[in-house]
């Protein structure tokens, strides 16, 4: 039964997204035609690039809930500076914009010394306040619809530049954290700190550099759906937190760090993106596909609690998990 | 540095975990293959049949500790010092790690083996240092020296008349375990312990004896055998139906499992019978205040303030505030873990007086203590263990210094 | 002027720690008592609307409904369950479920079955936090979402109206010349103080918070107690929001967000700890007003809503930092 479980658990992207596939393409007439699947894809990315960074911070122990709220932060920026200094430099300030909210994620986390979750709490609510103050509360539209177009434009039949580009990220982080020496470090600082630290690992950095990481990606994704939609929105976002948490943990990452990957993240986000489709298909309403993410991340969460609680040898559970672990609400 | 606790990281795989830190490669890029072949080196080197990228996690606790070793083997250090090596591993892979250890002596590097099995002491060591209470007792070369004599130098020859044993009458038996084990960490211990009666449990470092008792106490699980309070078995499923049987526990951790350090001495010890303090769910404040005022008091805890923060008293107070907060809850069996580590003399002489007391009224109490001579002093009978295992009871007539460590260490002194 | 709540947030957990005297104490509670006084006195000398009934009045009301939910969320922090972000979840299952269910089954059972249903979502937290052993703001994220969409779905995602004018009467009606919504927060908040200071189950929760592994080894049901601090919020959370509609006659889905971040701050300023252990009601309410004044100052002085957001942010983020300040120089 545990042992089962334990494979289910390991194989289960594959498992999930060929299920939600299936059941799709039978409750959905055309669902795997090629647009179909290009408008998926398209969708997924913008959960895609911002589930990138998390998966590293999973990795190292860490978590970010502003991704969200940089979205909409990073976007809305590099709209309205699209009039001041043109798209392409409004498009880099916005993902700069992205970067500095990581760093200031991480400089709070690893200089304070407290939990990320309930710093990057605050600093959502910070980030969020700010996209309403500097747009007060309207949407804001660029200057070039055509570029809208342009992005939304599909190759090889089925890529958009933004999915093209996820595509592209995810492969790259997977051979970053497979072949890489700092790759293998993130996974020793989420699995062991006291090992990783002791063994010479500059832990401190590691995870700064993974709070600047996700902001960036964060931003990036804000300012390609800024410029897709050709607006920018305080809004923006506030949905994306639990389904790109959600889209990571079905790729196996572990809330408790130390485990994950990125191709595991690629199959949670394309379940995702397919579910999303096919619901939207069936018009099934916004609430109700919160309730199939929300249960989704919820059912994942207590599976990995079950098998990680009982399917390892004693003794050899992650330091995280044995010491007050910081995605446990711990000590911090 | 060779931890005897392994201290690996255990979602990377064995190579990467030889090499951590130190992972061979150029522009950040990991040479794979490369660090994979110089760890199977490592270890072919070192005898283990470990293939060198399963993930660590699914090794077993030996080979965890054989990959520490590689690790530490690798790193080509000078000085290299080992904490209980071979704490996990059997005799074909101790005899292979010893074979390393000659190597490396040879090599010329100087190693500090540190170990309670004096057997391999014997067999690899050059020059053996005894150790007693953080206190350097004697360094003697390995020739001309036999286990019977670092026994003795182990134990000292202090005279055990500090623990001035209090006469109580010795009643029917209260607390009987038998057979039990938690499918873990202890398997197969038996024993029991009277009305008025102290029971030892010693034992090495490792040796299960707080296991034991947390898995009474129901902190963990028993798996199999029984334990019977008063000849009536029970079964403790959590530390409320142990309070409910009447069993006691003060742990070892004093700090991280006997006291909530933002809390009053007075919270603290009402907190086991909160419910009898109270009526239609608020806490009947004199009664509170009256137990505690009562403790302190009989206890003589310092300063007599039971408002005071429990964290800023001394550790010995805190301690006999542990031990009250248990008296307050009458059981009939109070388990003491170690109740006098890391408390000054003074407070130690008090706790003893205590408990002395305690057994007087009929209480039976299990003491914890890896201390001989708080063993040899205070308790009527002891029962050593030895890697999860309990040897039979040795009344005060059987036992002594040197026995209990043998027992204690599996060698049988001279 | 949130330098001043920082300072005063340290004060406050400053005893925690340090001698224990008294004298730290009083001044702890009194420098929270002094900065609501500064805040009042720059609010009357800056704005000649500020000191007068209505406007206090007015701020008392909107407190009142925030407060009720403060109370809840004292003893999740207390207990060391770092946050319950499903308060929109349940202040939105409060409000919608009675008023929808009026006309079916009358003003009062409604209101009833609706605390209800919110605390059964509470429950489910407190299965997820306390026994499962999820990360609580994961496990209340995930949970508020789907309860969010449940609601939503079972109202098909419009906004419910008020069909009994009687209970809304009483909703916003006074009695002695106090609003009776504020009478109803008192209540609670008694009751509240009375539970976490004098009852055996707030000593428990101040144990668990405060040494989880020792209020264990101390025969205290430390599952039961996490478990029971998020089903006090989501029925505090229940009733709020059954009062939020019955005073506005209507309620949307999204009713009750914000409030989560309004009731953390304010128990955060009050000087409760973020990892547990240590708080009480009166100084999580003395937070509440000092925060709520704040805001009502920066409202009359025309600072924007957004701006409020960034303020509750940064206080949020310097009290969290000061804990963990405090913590590294303290005792434990």
């Amino acid at each position: 039964m545990t042992r089962a479980l334990v494979l289910a658990s390991q194989y289960r992207v594959v498992i999930i997204l060929g299920l939600t596939l299936v059941i799709s393409a039978l409750v959905v007439p055309g669902y795997l035609s090629a647009s179909t699947l290009s408008l998926g894809l398209d969708r997924a990315a913008t959960i895609g690039l911002i589930a990138i960074g998390l998966t590293v911070l999973l990795i190292a122990g860490q978590i970010d809930l502003s991704g969200g709220a940089v979205f909409a932060l990073a976007g809305i920026i590099s709209v309205i500076l699209q009039r001041e200094i043109g798209i392409l430099p409004a498009a880099i300030v916005g993902i700069l914009v992205g970067t500095v909210a990581g760093a200031i994620n991480g400089a709070l986390v690893v200089g304070l010394k407290v939990n990320s979750l309930v710093l990057t709490l605050a600093t959502m609510l910070i980030f969020r306040s700010l996209a309403h103050w500097i747009t007060n509360s309207q949407p804001v539209t660029g200057t070039d619809i055509m570029l809208s177009l342009a992005l939304a434009k599909i190759y090889l039949e089925i890529f958009t530049i933004r999915s093209a580009l996820f595509i592209i990220l995810i492969v790259l982080l997977h051979v970053w954290l497979t072949r890489s020496i700092p790759g293998r470090n993130v996974f020793a600082v989420g699995s062991n700190p006291a090992a990783a630290k002791e063994s010479g690992i500059a832990s401190d950095r590691i995870v700064f550099l993974g709070f600047v990481f996700a902001g960036m990606l964060a931003g990036l994704a804000g300012v390609l759906q800024s410029l897709v939609t050709n607006t920018g929105s305080p809004v923006f976002g506030s949905e994306l937190t639990v389904a790109v948490i959600a889209a990571v943990v079905v790729g196996g990452t572990r809330l408790e760090g130390g485990r994950g990957s990125a191709l595991g993240t690629l199959g949670g986000v394309l379940t995702i993106g397919s579910l999303t489709i096919a619901m939207e298909f069936q018009s099934i309403p916004a609430y109700v596909q919160q309730v199939v993410s929300g249960l989704i991340l919820i059912l994942l969460v207590v599976l990995d609690r079950v098998v990680t609680t009982k399917g390892r040898a004693p003794g050899t559970r992650p330091a995280l998990v044995r010491d007050d672990p910081i995605t446990q609400g711990g000590k911090v | 540095m060779v931890h005897q606790e392994i201290n690996l990281v255990p979602d990377l795989t064995v190579a990467e975990n030889v090499y951590l830190g130190r992972m061979p490669g150029k522009w950040s890029y990991l040479r794979k293959g490369e660090m994979v072949r110089k760890a199977a080196a490592v270890l072919d080197e070192l005898g283990a049949a470990i293939n060198p990228r399963e993930r660590l996690g699914n090794l077993s606790i030996s080979q965890q500790q054989l990959v520490e070793i590689a690790k530490a083997y690798a790193a080509q250090p000078r000085i290299i010092v080992l904490d209980e090596p071979t704490s996990s591993l059997s005799e074909h892979e101790t005899a292979a790690l010893f074979r390393i250890l000659r190597k490396m002596r040879d090599d010329g590097i100087a190693i500090v083996y540190i170990s309670h099995r004096l057997k391999e002491v014997l067999e690899i060591a050059d020059e053996v240092t005894v150790l007693r209470d953080g206190s350097m007792i004697e360094t003697r070369p390995i020739e001309g020296i036999t286990a019977g004599a670092m026994i003795r130098l182990m134990v000292g020859r202090e005279v055990s008349n500090v623990f001035p044993k209090s006469a109580a009458e010795i009643g029917a038996s209260v607390l009987r375990v038998e057979r039990i084990g938690d499918g873990a960490s202890f398997r197969d211990v038996s024993f029991d312990v009277r009305a008025g009666e102290i029971l030892g449990l010693t034992g090495l470092v490792g040796a299960a004896r707080s296991e034991v008792a947390r898995a009474i106490f129901g902190l963990s699980r028993i798996v199999e055998g029984s334990v019977s309070i008063n000849g009536r078995k029970v079964v403790i499923s959590s530390p409320s139906a142990a309070v409910r049987a009447g069993i006691a526990y003060v742990p070892e951790d004093r700090k991280g499992d006997g006291i909530v350090p933002g809390m009053s001495v007075r919270e603290n010890i009402s907190l086991p019978i909160l419910r009898r303090l109270t009526s239609f769910g608020r806490i009947r404040g004199s009664a509170d205040r009256s137990l505690s005022a009562l403790y302190v008091k009989q206890f003589s805890i310092s300063p007599p303030d039971g408002e005071r923060r429990i964290n800023l008293l001394s550790g010995g107070n805190q301690q006999k505030a542990v031990i009250a907060k248990w008296l307050a809850a009458k059981p009939a069996v109070l388990i003491l873990d170690e109740p006098t580590r890391g408390v000054d003399v003074g407070a130690k002489a008090e706790i003893h007086h205590i408990i002395g007391q305690l057994v007087a009224d009929g209480m039976a109490v299990v003491m914890i203590s890896s201390e001989l001579p708080e063993i040899l002093g205070v308790c009527d009978r002891v029962v050593v263990m030895r890697d999860g295992r309990a040897s039979q009871p040795l009344t005060r007539a059987e036992f002594s210094e040197e026995r209990i460590m043998a027992l204690a260490t599996g060698e049988e002194a001279a | 002027m949130t330098d001043a709540a920082m300072e005063i947030s340290g004060l406050n957990r400053n005893d925690r720690f340090t001698r224990g005297s008294r004298l730290v104490d009083a001044l702890s509670k009194t420098g929270l008592l002094l900065a609501i006084l500064a805040v009042v006195a720059y609010g009357s000398f800056a704005s000649p609307a500020f000191f007068t009934t209505g406007n206090l009045l007015n701020v008392l009301t909107s407190m009142s409904i925030v407060g009720i939910v403060v109370v809840g969320m004292t003893f999740v922090l207390v207990v060391g369950g770092l946050a319950d972000l499903s308060v929109p979840a349940t202040i939105a299952c409060g409000a919608i479920l009675s008023l929808g269910l009026q006309p079916l089954i009358g003003p009062v059972p409604a209101f009833v079955l609706a605390v209800a249903l919110a605390g059964l979502i509470g429950l489910l937290n407190g299965v997820l936090v306390g026994y499962v052993g999820i990360n609580p703001i994961i496990a209340t994220l995930g949970v508020g979402t789907i309860g969010l969409g449940i609601v939503q779905a079972a109202v098909g995602g419009v906004i419910v109206y008020g069909s009994n004018t009687a209970s809304a009467e009483f909703a916003k009606g006074r009695l002695l010349g106090i609003p009776v919504v504020v009478l109803i927060f008192l209540v609670i908040a008694l009751i509240g103080h009375f539970v976490l200071s004098r009852s055996f189950w707030g000593r428990w929760t101040l144990a668990t918070g405060g040494n989880y592994n020792a209020a264990e080894a101390s025969a205290v049901p430390v599952k039961a107690v996490k478990a029971g601090a998020f089903v006090i919020t989501a029925l505090a959370s229940g009733v709020s929001g059954g009062l939020l509609g019955l005073t506005l006659q209507s309620a949307r889905p999204l009713i009750g967000s914000g409030y989560e971040f309004s009731a953390i701050t304010a128990v955060v300023v009050g000087g409760v700890s973020i990892i547990g252990g240590f708080g009480s009601v009166p100084r999580a309410i003395a937070g509440l007003i000092f925060v709520q004044l704040l805001t009502n100052v920066m409202v009359l002085q025309g600072v924007r809503t957004p701006i409020q957001g960034f303020v509750l942010g940064i206080l949020i983020v310097g009290a969290v930092g000061m804990d963990a300040a405090l913590r590294k120089r303290g005792v434990v």
